[in-house]
């Protein structure tokens, strides 16, 4: 009981972690929720082995990325999951067309980077250090340093050419 | 548009999401008890089906294959069933090592090139099993013959509804084959790519 009453105030604590990393390896809402529900229930499979060495959002966010790597998208919805539908995030509040425009632009060119890259330009979005990166990714902090601003050339070209 | 403009963009969208606290005790709880169908459960219940059918043929063959009653006809119905017991076993094979992806010990790096390697071996397979289906055609024809209507194609001469059956098959194999090596040789030079990436 424990152990149910930690993990839900977790999941609901970084909820919004979830969200985006499932955003981004997805092309749809459909398949966001799968896989926001995938993951769910990797973190609660493997939430024993959780060790306090590691921050806990560095563990969830290796968790979720982890899994995302490996995610299928399906053409035919599971009858069986959890519908999270209605109260899936979500749309601001306050209507603000540039900050829309700006979002919808930033997803836009996230779809047309690769799964290590896409991983690594997240990562440094969500402000993590090239460190922490290193630590999620398994890549050393320096690969992290040239492989970002190799992506962050890439994404400034495809603006331009936009 | 720059790059900063982005950056906060993402920022706001994650200042809103932390105010937003959407989910339930309830839902969470649900997606972690209720029997969730892994999403290599569907694949592999089709890949299995299809495997098992192909385990089926093969035992039909091998309990007939006496009636296999010369060397050239024995040796189609070697290849037959090479062809319907090595190649699923490959592709189940495969698709058990994706799914055994142990994603908490592998780093994002590893987990990921694991499976690049993996998914560009089972596409491969995929490749092969048009290729050799295609040439398998000339094996299990003679083989499915001889043993459901006792006649050995190899010395009767094929009539002419046959030959334009087969030759509308052959034809549309050949184009089927071409379709699926460029959309195979696409997929593997972005996932070579990303491997390099990896390096």
């Amino acid at each position: 009981m424990q152990k149910e009453v930690v993990f839900t105030n977790l999941i609901r604590e970084h909820q919004g972690l979830l969200y985006k990393v499932t955003s981004i390896y997805t092309d749809n809402k459909e398949d966001q929720e799968d896989l926001f529900q995938e993951v769910i229930f990797q973190l609660w499979k493997y939430f024993d082995s959780f060790r306090n060495d590691a921050k806990i959002t560095t563990w969830m966010y290796r968790v979720a990325m982890n899994t995302s790597i490996t995610f299928i998208k399906k053409k035919k919805r599971r009858p069986d999951s959890v519908p999270v539908a209605e109260v899936f995030i979500n749309e601001s509040d306050t209507h603000d067309e540039v900050y829309e425009e700006r979002l919808r632009l930033l997803y836009q060119h996230l779809k047309h980077l690769n799964t290590l890259e896409k991983g690594l330009i997240f990562l440094l979005l969500e402000g993590k250090s090239y460190n922490e990166i290193a630590q999620i990714t398994g890549l050393s902090a320096s690969n992290v340093g040239t492989k970002i601003s190799r992506v962050k050339k890439k994404l400034k070209t495809n603006m331009t050419n936009k | 548009m720059e790059l900063e403009e982005l950056q906060s963009a993402w920022t706001k969208m994650s200042n809103e999401l932390d105010q937003q606290k959407k989910l339930t005790n309830k839902i969470i709880l649900d997606m972690t008890k209720q029997k969730y169908q892994n999403k290599f459960t569907t694949i592999t219940k089709y890949e299995s089906l299809g495997a098992l059918v192909c385990f089926a043929i093969a035992l039909f063959v091998i309990f007939n294959f006496n009636k296999l009653d010369t060397w050239y006809l024995q040796a189609c119905g070697a290849f037959t069933l090479l062809f319907l017991i090595v190649l699923p076993v490959s592709v189940l094979s495969t698709l058990k090592k994706i799914k055994n992806i142990d994603i908490l010990k592998g780093s994002y790096k590893e987990n990921l090139k694991v499976y690049v390697h993996t998914k560009n071996r089972l596409l491969r397979l995929q490749q092969i099993g048009i290729v050799v289906g295609f040439i398998g055609l000339f094996f299990i024809i003679p083989v499915t013959s001889k043993i459901i209507s006792n006649k050995n194609v190899f010395l009767n001469s094929l009539k002419t509804e046959q030959i334009i059956t087969l030759t509308i098959t052959l034809v549309a194999m050949a184009f089927f084959c071409n379709w699926a090596y460029k959309g195979y040789k696409k997929i593997t030079q972005s996932a070579q790519e990303l491997l390099q990436d990896l390096e």
